[in-house]
Parts: structure tokens; C-alpha cells; sequence
């Protein structure tokens, strides 16, 4: 409730002038000649001050000016961009680009990144486009692999599972072993295990139809997903429990969850909550819905330009530099990010041995799961609303209230409503 | 000619002291609460129109009228959450105000030793922010690291503090763990200001204390007494950062648990602030209604007395 609807328009008309005197003084594609600029950058990737640093050693002509977001900073970001006192540069989750989307909060980048498409992941890249444009730079992805737990599945005689078919027989397996043992833990309040298998096997939760959006929540590749937790819940192989709780690492620590399937940004948050299980993780790849390997992911953050910035090619060329040349990824590898960038994936410094996984070189497993993920991942504007959704409703299927199938279609539902209470076209 | 100027300018001074006294408040009251009150009712009747996927500059902020309330009035979770907070009022204010009313008369009573640490002991929770304490309680409930489900345990109970059907009662206890001390503080300093000679009247009639605290306490801080009940509804209604915390624990606290969940929902998650304003409003309106209500009520009872 910041500003009234009529201050909104007349900002709204103003910016529209300024914008016509703006184009009207010179052309877009002038260079800013002499002029050095001064690019503001919201971000939180740890050691993002040293990257800043050594760009501006380097380019007296574009000076960036880093701010650390951290705790609530990116609620504000919408406010700030209507507002005009946005900065230029923003990272946010990639799933937040369509949100901002339909409030014309983000600049249109065709045009000045055409090139950069080979440089990141197919997934990465394919996650910042829309109906052919595209509107963010990626930074960092999420690709899936299963972290489990060597010591027990060799205690028990137990494969490590390369298809979702047999993830649940060691269920079933570890289950007969030990009725304390769980494959795995279902937390309703945890949405990232659910998108990137949805990922994985080529769904989505959006999609795009010429001028109109489609909701996808409950499409084909999801009920195969709902299908693989219907039976793990069912046959009770799963343990049930709310993520980052202390009832959670509890459950870790004292190995009663021996495998946890996730993202390439999980296993140093495992070893920053679980030291006692030290050296017993190991990382192999994900399990699989065909016999092709393939891979997820949880989505991650990229950079975006708000409308309200007008130097947008001098922060493209900032951030080319900082998300795909050598120097600029080192330091996303050095802030324990996973970059999107395809060149990151050789690098030595992200191919580095992990003593907590008993020496494993576990991004080697991350890294071919990056170039696996589908590129057909599309989020929508109620992308948000969607996960708490899907949250409230897998927390009655976990009491048994729901189904998994019952709960994708009452969220399809409820989607399909909400995008058209935004006003957009949605069709069925 | 001076002595007119003069004149006029002690008039002046006279008439403008009082303004100027009360300006800051005048300019706080304004910019603070008549300001956003305003902003909130007119933000409510508009809405965005959008088209196809919505990108572009092609969105229009447009008149809606009461759409938006209708919106929100057909929107089934959003009147759920007003059931819920009613059920956790109808429960957790009598018994937290029973709660404090009995304390402070205890403390009053003059019957208890070292009353300054008792009565810091219970007001303690309520410097606890309420975020910090939902967090507390949460670790409270989770059943392989808390003191309390162990203990239970022990004698031969597993409660599930956390159930779809059980979570409410948990929160109505952080809440009641929370603000027992300040009610019963506010009811205490009332008492105070119960004339002595009364209870001494009481005493050589023959009263007891209880009979004392009934007859003669309790009617005298009925005021005190209807402050705290009114705060109490007003609290319920704007029920948030509690169930908000529990909800990383427990999914089985949805998203839209309470209205403010519902309005935060709308708001920051779907980015419909014109939406959002209108619940917004409706709770308002509500808490008002419910307000006005209990205090007819109250006062048609102490006039028949």
C-alpha cells in the first residue's frame, strides 16, 4: 500500500514521457562514450565484493556499486522498481521472472544477449526466456544427484538405485532391514523435491500457448511423479518430516534418512548441519523415469535489469563478464553457488575433491546432471502462490487426506483461477 | 497603533498555541493512520487490467468499484480464516484472562512471598518477541527433540502437538504463554486503585478474601477488565507472526491459516495489493464490528446491575 492507484498512473505517465525524451535525445544503441556510469547491483552470492572489486580495477568506464541483500531486501525489490529507486542490476530466483513480468518490471535483453546462449546450460538458458525473449542473464542452477548414505546401503546389501523403480525397492529393501530405515523424507513443506523431479521427467508447471498461458501442475510428467509418492507414502518408505527443522537433522544425524535426493546447492548446507555423519555420504546420479540418464533441478537465480534502469548495456557487459568468463565465475564457485555458466563445468576449482564425501569429486556427478536437465522448464506468474499451494495441499496428503493425484488437480484448479483473477489469459 | 498591534498579536499567540501543542500529534495521526486508512480504501477499488501473458507496458490500473470485495468475500479460505480465529478466541481469551485475573488477584492478596520476582517470572514472556517465542514452542512440539513429548512419553502419552486438528490449541498456548503477564499486570495496577477502606468495610462485615475478590475486586476493575478483553479480540484477529513461524514446522498450518496469512498471501505471494487492501479492510471492518459489539454488550450488563 505504498502509492494510490492515481499516483501509480501518473508515475506511470511520467515514466512513459521520459522514456519518449529519453529515445527521442538519442538512440538506443549509442554507446555511453566517455561518460563513466555508475551500475548499482543488489545480489547475495557470498564474495560478490571481491568479483565488484576486480571488474572495477579493470573498467574505469563501468563502476558497479554492490549491495549485500540479505534477510527480507528482496520483498522490496518490487516496490523499488515501481517506484523508480531500483537499482540496475537485481539477482533474484529465477522463478520470480514472470511475477515481475506482467508489472512490466523487467527489461526486454533480446537484443543485447543474442550471443550468450551458448555460453550457459541449455536448462539455465531456457529458464530465462519467454514467448522468445529473453528477460534475465542465468547465474546459478540447481542440478539434481542423490546424496546417500555408503555406510548403510552397504551394512544392508544394498544397490544404489539408478531408476525410480528401484530408489523404491531399496525402500522397500532398507525397510525389511530396519523398520527405522527410510530411503528417503517426504516434507510437505519442502516444494524443491517435487519441481525438480517434475523437471527431471520433462514436465512443468506453466507453459506458454501463443498469447496465453497454460497451468501444466497436473499435466502427464507430474501424475508419473505423483505416481513414484504415492507409493513411497503408501508403503510408508519415506519418512515424513518438515525440511530444516531440528526434527529433520535429528533424523539425519541419527541415520534413519539414508538417502536424500536433492539439488547441487544442498550437500554444503549437509555438512554445515551434519558433521557426525561425516565421510559416510556419497553422491551418485539421479535416479531415472526411463533408462535414459537424465537429471533434475531446483531452479536458481539469475540477474535481471529493471525498467527503471536506463544503462542497460553497460550492465550487460558487466554481467557477461561475471557470469560466463573465467575470473567472474571463479568467484560464484568461490561463493559456493553452482554456475549456470557451461565453461564453469570443467573448472578445477568446482571439480574439487570433498573430504566430507570421502574424497569424491561430487560436483563431477552435478556437473553431468547440468547438462541433462530438460530445457522445457517454463514458471508462471503465480509461481508463489503455486508452491504454498502445493505445500498446504501435500500436507494433507501426508495425513492422508489427499491423494497426490487429488492435490495436483485441486492446485490446477486453483492456478488456472488465480491467472485469470490477474487478468491473463489462461487457456485449458 | 502599537498597542492594537499589540494586541492582535497576543490574540494571535493565543489562538494558535494550542495548534502548535498539538501539531506533532495532528501530523502523525494524519501521515501514520488517517493516510494509509485512506490510500488503503481507495487502492481497493481499483484493480490491473491485463491481456494475453501480460508482458509489455499495456497494463491499466482501473476503476473496479466493490469487485474486489466480492472477491475476497467469495474466496472460501479467506471466511475460513475467520472461523479459526474465532474457535482460538472463544477458547484461548477466557482462559488467558482467567488466567490473568487470577494471578493479579493473587498477587493482590498480599498472601504470597517474594510477589516482585513472581510477578517479573510471569510477565517475562511478553518481552520474548512473539516470533522468538513460536519458535521456542515449535522445538517444544517436535517430537525427537522436545523435553515436553519425552517427558509425556515417559508416562505412557505421545501427544502429536503438531496434527491438522491439535496445531491450533498449540498456538492458542504460545499466545496465552505470551500475554498472560502483561493482562495481568494491567488488571493489577487497576486494582491499586481500589480504595483500601473497602476491603476494611468488607472485612468487619465478615468477608473472606474470596468472597472479597468476587464482590468487591471484580466489579471494581470491570473497566480494566473490558480494556484487556477488547485488546484481546483485536490480537486475535490480527493473529500472525505465531502461526506464520509455526508454519516452517508444520505444514498442517496452511498458507491462508488466519485472515493477516490470507491478506499476506494475496498481497506479497500473488502481488495483488488491490486485492489484498480490500481484505484488508474487511478484517478492519470486523474487528471494528466485533469491538463495538463487546462493549454494548459489556455496558448493557454493568447497567443492569
Amino acid at each position: 500500500m505504498t502509492a494510490s492507484p492515481l499516483k501509480t498512473r501518473t508515475g506511470l505517465i511520467a515514466g512513459a514521457a521520459a522514456l519518449a525524451l529519453f529515445a527521442g535525445a538519442c538512440t538506443p544503441d549509442t554507446p555511453t562514450g566517455d561518460q563513466p556510469v555508475t551500475l548499482q547491483f543488489w545480489g547475495w552470492v557470498p564474495g560478490l565484493e571481491e568479483a565488484v572489486a576486480e571488474w572495477n580495477e579493470a573498467n574505469p568506464h563501468i563502476q558497479v556499486d554492490f549491495f549485500r541483500m540479505t534477510g527480507d531486501d528482496g520483498d522490496s525489490v518490487p516496490a523499488a522498481i515501481d517506484s523508480g529507486t531500483a537499482p540496475d542490476i537485481v539477482q533474484m530466483s529465477v522463478h520470480s521472472i514472470p511475477g515481475h513480468l506482467i508489472n512490466n518490471r523487467l527489461h526486454d535483453l533480446t537484443d543485447y544477449v543474442a550471443d550468450l546462449e551458448d555460453e550457459f546450460t541449455p536448462s539455465s538458458w531456457g529458464s530465462v526466456v519467454y514467448a522468445d525473449s529473453v528477460f534475465a542473464i542465468p547465474q546459478d542452477s540447481g542440478p539434481t544427484a542423490l546424496m546417500y548414505r555408503e555406510d548403510i546401503f552397504e551394512e544392508h546389501d544394498i544397490e544404489v538405485p539408478t531408476t525410480w523403480e528401484e530408489y523404491i525397492q531399496a525402500g522397500r529393501d532398507l525397510q525389511a532391514a530396519d523398520p527405522e530405515l527410510y530411503i528417503g523424507q517426504f516434507s510437505p513443506n519442502e516444494m524443491g523435491f517435487w519441481l525438480q523431479q517434475v523437471w527431471q521427467n520433462g514436465g512443468s508447471y506453466f507453459g506458454i500457448e501463443g498469447d496465453a498461458w497454460t497451468v501444466n501442475v497436473a499435466d502427464e510428467a507430474s501424475m508419473e511423479v505423483a505416481e513414484v509418492w504415492q507409493t513411497l507414502l503408501d508403503e510408508e518408505l519415506v519418512r515424513v518430516v518438515e525440511m530444516w527443522t531440528p526434527e529433520f537433522w535429528s533424523a539425519v544425524n541419527n541415520g534413519s534418512i539414508a538417502s536424500i535426493h536433492y539439488a547441487a546447492w544442498f550437500p554444503v548446507l549437509l555438512e554445515d548441519s551434519s558433521e557426525q555423519t561425516a565421510g559416510n555420504w556419497r553422491v551418485a546420479p539421479s535416479p531415472t523415469f526411463g533408462d535414459e540418464p537424465s537429471a533434475g533441478d531446483t531452479g536458481g537465480s539469475v540477474n535481471v535489469i529493471p525498467t527503471s534502469s536506463d544503462n542497460i548495456e553497460p550492465a550487460v557487459e558487466f554481467l557477461t563478464w561475471l557470469n560466463t568468463s573465467a575470473d567472474g565465475v571463479s568467484y560464484l564457485i568461490d561463493g559456493g553457488v553452482f554456475p549456470s555458466a557451461l565453461s564453469a563445468l570443467e573448472d578445477p576449482n568446482l571439480l574439487a575433491q570433498e573430504e566430507y564425501f570421502g574424497g569424491q569429486v561430487i560436483n563431477e556427478v552435478f556437473s553431468d546432471a547440468a547438462e541433462l536437465v530438460p530445457a522445457d522448464w517454463v514458471d508462471g506468474p503465480s509461481y508463489d502462490l503455486m508452491s504454498d499451494d502445493l505445500s498446504d495441499a501435500f500436507a494433507q496428503v501426508a495425513n492422508g487426506g489427499l491423494t497426490f493425484e487429488e492435490a495436483l488437480l485441486r492446485v490446477q484448479d486453483r492456478n488456472v483461477n488465480e491467472l485469470r483473477n490477474l487478468g491473463l489469459d489462461v487457456v485449458e | 497603533m502599537s498597542t492594537i498591534n499589540s494586541g492582535r498579536r497576543r490574540g494571535f499567540g493565543l489562538k494558535a498555541a494550542p495548534w502548535l501543542f498539538l501539531a506533532p500529534f495532528i501530523v502523525f495521526f494524519v501521515v501514520f493512520l488517517i493516510a494509509p486508512i485512506v490510500t488503503a480504501v481507495i487502492t481497493s477499488m481499483y484493480s490491473v487490467q491485463r491481456s494475453g501473458l501480460g508482458f509489455g507496458d499495456g497494463n491499466q490500473v482501473v476503476f473496479v468499484g466493490l469487485a474486489n470485495y466480492v472477491q475476497a468475500l467469495n474466496n472460501t479460505e479467506f471466511i475460513e480464516s475467520f472461523g479459526r480465529v474465532l474457535a482460538f478466541g472463544i477458547v484461548q481469551v477466557p482462559v488467558m484472562l482467567g488466567l490473568s485475573l487470577t494471578l493479579a488477584l493473587i498477587f493482590d492478596s498480599a498472601a504470597i512471598r517474594a510477589k516482585r520476582f513472581f510477578q517479573l517470572s510471569v510477565f517475562l514472556p511478553y518481552a520474548v518477541p512473539t516470533v522468538v517465542a513460536a519458535l521456542l514452542w515449535g522445538f517444544m512440539y517436535q517430537p525427537s527433540v522436545s523435553p515436553i513429548v519425552s517427558a509425556l512419553g515417559w508416562v505412557g502419552i505421545s501427544p502429536d502437538f503438531l496434527a491438522p486438528g491439535t496445531v491450533l490449541w498449540s498456538i492458542a498456548n504460545v499466545a496465552i504463554w505470551a500475554v498472560t503477564g502483561v493482562n495481568m499486570i494491567i488488571l493489577f495496577a487497576s486494582l491499586q486503585t481500589v480504595p483500601r477502606d473497602m476491603y476494611e468495610a468488607a472485612r468487619l462485615d465478615g468477608a473472606g478474601e474470596l468472597r472479597m475478590a468476587l464482590r468487591i475486586k471484580v466489579p471494581m476493575i470491570a473497566p480494566a477488565l473490558l480494556l484487556t478483553l477488547l485488546f484481546s479480540i483485536i490480537g486475535t484477529l490480527q493473529l500472525f507472526n505465531e502461526p506464520m513461524t509455526m508454519r516452517s514446522v508444520t505444514s498442517n498450518v496452511t498458507s491462508s491459516y488466519t485472515p493477516n496469512m490470507s491478506i499476506f498471501s494475496a498481497t506479497t505471494l500473488a502481488g495483488d495489493r488491490y486485492l489484498g487492501s480490500a481484505m484488508a479492510i474487511i478484517l478492519a471492518l470486523v474487528t471494528f464490528a466485533l469491538s463495538v459489539l463487546v462493549s454494548i454488550f459489556s455496558n448493557r450488563r454493568g447497567g443492569q446491575r
